[in-house]
């Protein structure tokens, strides 16, 4: 992805023209009276924020994380356990948890970001199918260990009653202030990531994905920057997963399957490899497919529905024979090839 | 007689059975150019890679301005001031010439943790890069993509990238391979101004090239010194012209 300065006018056109669709989309909910509307775009918005930090690993530095579902269910179980207990009135290693976005938020991104660093150190020696297995490893561990976490309820996971605050007021007050609380998460990511491509950090991600041989030649020191993009994107997965749980009112070690892991990076491929705002198109993308095409496959064969995820395969041959980049390449009209 | 700019002592490297490196010695003196030569599979790119920190020796030292560098890895080392290019062009085809050289200049200009600023539009990278550029004669490719540049003058960026930030070693692998005689003449040319700014490794099979370039030559054959010293013994030296000059050449 060329830098956005220099994108051609009609590729800035499509990407205005985005920006303002995901900001009327609850305007429109809104004037439609349509909840369900409002719902689908907050979910497009998180797991939009939870692809694009995917796609800084995936996309931008050629590492194939198969674990980034970790991440997600982290950031959830942050709310989850904070709720548990502010719920019993129990404290959490002799803490009285916060429920305020501003404590859990951070705190969130710091477990992800402590995880993803541990596991990074070790998931960084191996390249290729190596990594793609040792990442999968650490998020089935993690998911594993809190499928028998019966502390809070294991696989059953935890179902929350309320939102969290934002300095005082509930989050669950208003449908459309939450969706433009995620809406701006994932726009300063955006803006902060693209920026980080074409500036030194991203330079070097970029080139060790093509010749990292020569990049240690050259005196890199690779790892470093690696594992940096590894502990970035994971904490920002993280921060989607406390979203995503407010969203949802419910936290479960799904989100931490290898199937949920398997989801984002299918959104990531779908939208666009290494553009950070095609994720998001691919998130778009493949929510849509989840929520509307069982209906569709049901009226055709009564009950086929529930294997909407057969449609999946095609679809992702077909944007990846048309278009290099995704979605997005398909959009702007300069990724064919 | 001046400190050597690097030097290796003993070195050797296995690969199961063969022996690549066999306790190899060299020096190379500031300024001058070091031709290093031998038959395929004498060791000559092995020896390379020893000396750039891509592989480790089983045995002996290697010493930077006297400084023990033998475990340092290839990236520390291009900060001490070692630099290299490959046999087999090794760029990064997807980024323009410019930025393959800004590249090279990032690496030894402070941190890369660096998030908002493009990267293009800091002179303190973008200057440099370009004057190497001009140096090696690329300076009208600045913004081809390197994968779509000529394998010459794939090979001209490749040194561009190594001359960046004054190392005081240059190691070039075979850097005229594959050139036409036009491409060839004008690196000659190149590595014969490098002469004096920089110590010079050049493995070469060129002899016309290595003759008239070299200050001193060392012979691998089979991983092991068998000649070293000025290009007139070396081109006299009887052990030489057997094993690899040929006989009547
Ligand atoms: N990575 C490697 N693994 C196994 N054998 C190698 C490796 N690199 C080089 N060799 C062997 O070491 C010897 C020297 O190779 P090389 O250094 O490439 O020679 P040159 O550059 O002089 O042609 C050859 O016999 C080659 O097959
Ligand atoms: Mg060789």
């Amino acid at each position: 992805m060329p830098p956005l300065h220099e994108l051609p006018l009609r590729a800035k056109l499509v990407l205005g023209g985005l920006v303002l669709l995901l900001l009327l989309a609850p305007l429109f909910a809104v004037l439609t009276g349509d909840a369900y509307l409002l719902r689908l775009a907050q979910r497009i918005v998180i797991y939009g924020l939870a692809a694009a930090a995917l796609d800084l690993v995936l996309g931008v530095a050629g590492l194939v994380s198969f674990g980034h579902g970790a991440f997600l269910g982290l950031g959830a179980y942050v709310v989850g356990i904070a709720f548990t207990h502010g719920f019993e009135g129990s404290t959490f290693l002799g803490l009285e948890p916060s429920q305020d976005l501003l404590v859990l938020a951070p705190l969130a991104m710091l477990v992800a970001a402590l995880f993803a660093f541990s596991t990074g150190l070790i998931c960084l020696r191996t390249r290729g199918v190596a990594f793609i297995m040792i990442t999968l490893a650490f998020a089935q561990m993690l998911f594993f260990f809190f499928v028998s976490l019966e502390r809070y309820n294991g696989d059953d996971g935890v179902a929350l009653w309320s939102r969290n605050d934002l300095a005082g007021t509930s989050l669950a007050a208003d449908e459309t202030w939450f969706y433009l609380l995620a809406l701006a998460c994932l726009l300063l990511f955006l803006l902060l990531g693209l920026r980080a491509l074409d500036a030194r950090f991203g330079r070097v991600l970029r080139a060790a994905k093509e010749n990292e041989r020569r990049m240690l030649t050259l005196g890199f020191a690779v790892q470093r920057y690696r594992l940096a993009a590894f502990v970035l994107s994971g904490a920002v997965t993280g921060l989607a997963g406390v979203l995503l749980a407010n969203q949802s009112y419910f936290v479960s070690p799904a989100a931490m399957s290898w199937q949920s892991s398997g989801h984002l990076i299918v959104m990531v491929v779908l939208g666009g490899l290494g553009t950070l705002i095609g994720p998001v198109l691919g998130a778009a993308a493949f929510l849509l497919l989840e929520d509307l095409t069982p209906p569709l496959m049901d009226l055709l064969v009564p009950g086929f529905g529930q294997h909407w995820k057969l449609l999946l395969g095609p679809i992702l041959i077909g944007v990846a024979l048309l278009a290099r980049r995704g979605l997005l390449g398909l959009l702007l009209g300069t990724g064919r090839g | 007689m001046a400190e050597a700019a690097l030097a290796a002592l003993e070195l050797v490297k296995r690969f199961g059975g063969v022996t690549a490196t066999d306790r190899v010695s060299l020096e190379l003196l500031p300024g001058e150019i070091h031709a290093l030569i031998g038959p395929n599979g004498a060791g000559k790119t092995t020896l390379v890679n020893l000396l750039s920190g891509e592989l480790v020796p089983e045995a002996g030292t290697i010493r930077l301005a006297g400084r023990d560098i033998t475990r340092t890895p290839a990236h520390r080392r291009r900060h001490l001031g070692l630099a290299r290019s490959f046999q087999i062009t090794s760029i990064f085809p997807g980024f323009s010439a410019l930025d393959n050289v800004a590249l090279a200049v990032q690496a030894l200009a402070g941190s890369s943790f660096r998030f908002w600023r493009p990267a293009a539009r800091e002179p303190e990278l973008v200057e440099p890069a370009q004057a190497a550029l001009v140096r090696v004669g690329l300076a009208e490719k600045a913004s081809v993509q390197a994968g779509a540049l000529s394998h010459g003058e794939r090979r001209q960026l490749e040194v561009a990238m190594a001359l960046v930030g004054r190392p005081s070693v240059i190691l070039l692998d075979e850097p005229m391979a594959g050139m036409s005689p036009d491409e060839s003449r004008r690196m000659v040319e190149l590595i014969g101004e490098l002469r004096g700014h920089y110590a010079l490794l050049l493995v070469e099979h060129d002899m016309d090239a290595v003759f008239r370039l070299a200050d001193r030559i060392t012979v691998l054959v089979y991983g092991r010194v068998v000649a070293s010293g000025a290009p007139a013994a070396i081109r006299a030296d009887p052990e030489v012209r057997k094993a690899y000059l040929g006989e009547g050449d």
